[in-house]
C-alpha cells in the first residue's frame, strides 16, 4: 500500500518500466533466433522470407563450425567430470564434516567467481605456455574447472544441506554399511542437485571465452572463441545460426535441470531452480 | 557458521591448544573433512593461486632479472592510463545504470504475486545462462544503423533518428548493462523480499508521506543490497571485455582488451601481468569496500537496537 505502487499512475508506470526492462533482456536473444531463419541473416528484422539455409551451411564441407563445436563439447564434458568430483568432495567437506580453517577454504572456493576472469586466464596462460600445452583440450578443461567447480560446490552444498542427516543415521542404526547408505539414501536424494551441478558446469565451460581465448592455438579454437573471431574480423552469416544453436543448448540445459528437480524430491517451486541463483556470485562474497 | 564449527567442543579438563588439535584430528568428522576438502584446495592452489602469484612475480621482473616497478610505470602512464580510466568510467556507468534499472524491476517483482514474480524471475535468469557473446551479437543486430531500434525510432519520427548506437560508448553501456542486470536484480530482489512491509505501514500511520516513507524507511532497509549490487557489478565489469571489444570504438578500449592484445599480439607479457595485477588490486579494493559497508551497516543496526 505504501511506495511506488500505491497509486494507479504509479502502478502503470512500474508495469510499463518492468515490461521495457524485460524486453531489454529478451530482445537480443529473440532477434538472433528469428534472424537465423531469415533469408538475409545479417540484417533486416523481421526477415522478408524464411530459410534453413544457414543451418545447412553450418555443416557444409570446409565449414569451421563442426570442429569448434566438437572441441567445445569435449572440453565441457571433461570439465563437467572434474568439476563434479571436486564439487562432491568439497561440498561434503564444507557441509558434512568439521573442516579446520573452514572459512578460509570456503573463501578460496568462492574466489574464482569474483576475481576478473582475464586475470585467471593470463595466469593459466603463463602456467601452460612453458609446458607447451596451449591448444590442448585438457589444458582448457583444467582452466574451465577453476570457474566451474565453485558453482558446482555452491549447488551441491545447498543440496547436502537439504538432506536430513537423520535419514542416514537411521539407516546406519539398522545396520546399513557406509557404501549402502551412500548408494541407497544419499545418492538418490542428492541426484537432482548433482544433475544441476553437472549441467551448470557444462554450460559454464561451453560458454567460457577468456580462458579458451588465452589457451587456444590457431587450429584449436572453442566455439565462443570462433564466434568472437568471426564477429570481430569476418562477415559470415552462418554465425547467426551457430548463435541460435548456442541459445538452444543453454535453454535445453536449463529445462533439463527444471525437469529433474520436478521429478526428483518433488520439491516446491520446481520451475525455477533455487540453485540457479546460487550459481551467481555475490550472494556470498568471501 | 564458521565460528560454530571451528569453536572447540568444551571439555571439563582445560585442554591445551595442542591437545585440542590432536583430539579434533582424531575425530572421524575432521578426518573426513580433511580428506574431502583436500582435492579442491590442492586444485585451486595449483591452477588458481599459483598462476596469479606467478603473474604478480612477472609484473615486477626486470628485463635483465632483478625487481622493477617499470611495468607499473608503463601501465599507469600515457595511453595505458587512458585505457584504465576508460575501464573505470565504463564500469561505473554500467554499474549505476544496472542498479537503477535492477531496482525498478526487483521492486516490481517483490510486489507481485509469487506466480508472476516467478515468471519474471525466469525471464531474468534464463538470459543469464545464455552466452554473453551471443547476447552481444544480438545487440549488434538490434542497434545497427538499419537495425530494429533505429527502424522504430525513424518510424516514430524521433528527431535526429537514426542514431549512431554502435561502436561508441552508448552501445557498450547498453550491451554491458544487459549482461550485468541479472546480477543486480537477483541481489536486490533477495533484499526487498526481506523488507517488513509493516514498518512502512507504521511510518504511514504516523503521518509520513509516501516520499518520506520511501526515503527514510524503505531506502535504508534495502541500502545494503544496493551497495552490494553496485560494487559487485562494478567489479565484474572491470575484467569484462567481450562487449566493449565488439560494440565499442577505439575510444572504448578496456584494460582486459589491452591485456589480451599485449599477450596475443605483442608478446609483452610483463606489461600484461602488471595490468592484470592492477585489475586484481581494484577488485580487492571493491571487496574491502563491501566489507567495510557491511561492518558499518551492522554497527548501525546494533546502535539502532540498543
Amino acid at each position: 500500500m505504501i511506495g511506488l505502487r500505491s497509486t494507479w499512475t504509479g502502478r502503470i508506470c512500474l508495469a510499463v518500466a518492468s515490461t521495457v526492462i524485460l524486453l531489454f533482456l529478451v530482445m537480443p536473444i529473440v532477434v538472433i533466433v528469428v534472424t537465423s531463419f531469415g533469408n538475409d541473416a545479417l540484417g533486416s528484422f523481421p526477415p522478408h522470407s524464411w530459410t534453413l539455409n544457414w543451418y545447412h551451411q553450418l555443416f557444409a564441407p570446409g565449414s569451421k563450425w563442426p570442429g569448434a563445436l566438437s572441441l567445445s563439447v569435449l572440453v565441457a564434458a571433461i570439465t563437467t567430470v572434474f568439476s563434479l568430483v571436486l564439487g562432491v568432495t568439497a561440498a561434503t567437506a564444507l557441509v558434512r564434516s568439521d573442516l579446520p580453517l573452514r572459512s578460509a577454504v570456503y573463501g578460496l572456493v568462492l574466489a574464482p567467481l569474483v576475481i576478473p576472469q582475464v586475470v585467471i586466464a593470463l595466469g593459466l596462460f603463463l602456467l601452460f605456455d612453458p609446458a607447451a600445452m596451449l591448444g590442448s583440450p585438457i589444458a582448457i578443461a583444467l582452466g574451465h574447472t577453476v570457474l566451474a567447480s565453485p558453482i558446482a560446490v555452491l549447488i551441491l552444498m545447498a543440496t547436502l544441506r537439504g538432506i536430513d542427516e537423520r535419514l542416514e543415521d537411521a539407516a546406519a542404526s539398522m545396520g546399513a554399511g557406509r557404501l549402502t547408505i551412500f548408494r541407497r539414501i544419499t545418492f538418490p536424494l542428492a541426484a537432482p542437485g548433482m544433475v544441476a551441478a553437472a549441467v551448470f558446469s557444462f554450460i559454464t565451460s561451453f560458454d567460457e571465452f577468456f580462458i579458451s581465448q588465452f589457451l587456444s592455438s590457431v587450429d584449436t579454437t572453442t566455439l565462443p572463441v570462433q564466434v568472437f573471431n568471426v564477429l570481430q574480423y569476418d562477415v559470415d552469416p552462418t554465425v547467426t545460426a551457430i548463435s541460435a544453436v548456442l541459445i538452444a543448448v543453454a535453454v535445453l540445459a536449463l529445462a533439463l535441470v527444471g525437469v529433474v528437480r520436478r521429478l526428483g524430491s518433488g520439491r516446491e517451486n520446481g520451475l525455477l531452480p533455487v540453485d540457479s541463483a546460487a550459481a551467481l556470485p555475490g550472494n556470498e562474497v568471501p | 557458521m564458521a565460528g560454530s564449527v571451528l569453536a572447540p567442543v568444551p571439555t571439563s579438563a582445560a585442554p591445551t591448544a595442542k591437545g585440542r588439535l590432536r583430539r579434533s584430528l582424531r575425530s572421524r568428522r575432521t578426518r573426513s573433512g580433511l580428506l574431502n576438502g583436500a582435492p579442491i584446495v590442492v586444485y585451486l592452489l595449483v591452477l588458481f593461486v599459483y598462476p596469479i602469484l606467478s603473474t604478480l612475480l612477472l609484473s615486477v621482473k626486470g628485463a635483465r632479472g632483478g625487481l622493477t616497478l617499470h611495468w607499473y610505470a608503463d601501465a599507469l602512464s600515457g595511453a595505458n592510463l587512458g585505457v584504465l580510466l576508460t575501464t573505470l568510467r565504463i564500469s561505473a556507468e554500467t554499474s549505476l545504470i544496472s542498479v537503477v534499472i535492477g531496482f525498478l524491476l526487483a521492486y516490481a517483482m517483490s510486489r507481485l504475486r509469487p506466480l508472476w514474480a516467478g515468471l519474471m524471475m525466469l525471464i531474468v535468469v534464463v538470459p543469464h545462462f545464455i552466452s554473453a557473446l551471443v547476447r552481444t551479437y544480438g545487440w549488434i543486430i538490434l542497434l545497427g544503423d538499419h537495425g530494429v531500434v533505429n527502424g522504430l525510432l525513424v518510424d516514430l519520427h524521433v528527431p535526429g533518428a537514426p542514431f549512431q548506437l554502435l561502436y561508441n560508448e552508448i552501445g557498450v553501456i547498453i550491451g554491458t548493462t544487459s549482461v550485468m542486470l541479472p546480477y543486480t536484480v537477483l541481489l536486490l530482489y533477495a533484499v526487498m523480499r526481506g523488507v517488513d512491509r509493516r514498518l512502512l505501514a507504521a511510518a504511514a500511520s504516523m503521518g509520513a508521506g509516501r516520499l518520506v516513507t520511501f526515503r527514510r524507511v524503505y531506502l535504508p532497509l534495502v541500502a545494503p543490497g544496493l551497495v552490494n549490487a553496485a560494487v559487485l557489478s562494478f567489479i565484474l565489469c572491470l575484467g569484462y571485455y567481450l562487449t566493449p571489444a565488439l560494440m565499442g570504438g577505439t575510444k572504448q578500449t578496456v584494460v582486459a582488451a589491452l591485456i589480451d592484445d599485449q599477450v596475443m599480439k605483442q608478446n609483452q607479457w610483463n606489461g600484461a601481468a602488471a595490468l592484470g595485477v592492477i585489475l586484481l588490486l581494484l577488485t580487492f579494493a571493491g571487496l574491502s569496500l563491501l566489507r567495510l559497508a557491511r561492518a558499518i551497516g551492522a554497527n548501525a543496526r546494533q546502535r539502532g537496537a540498543a
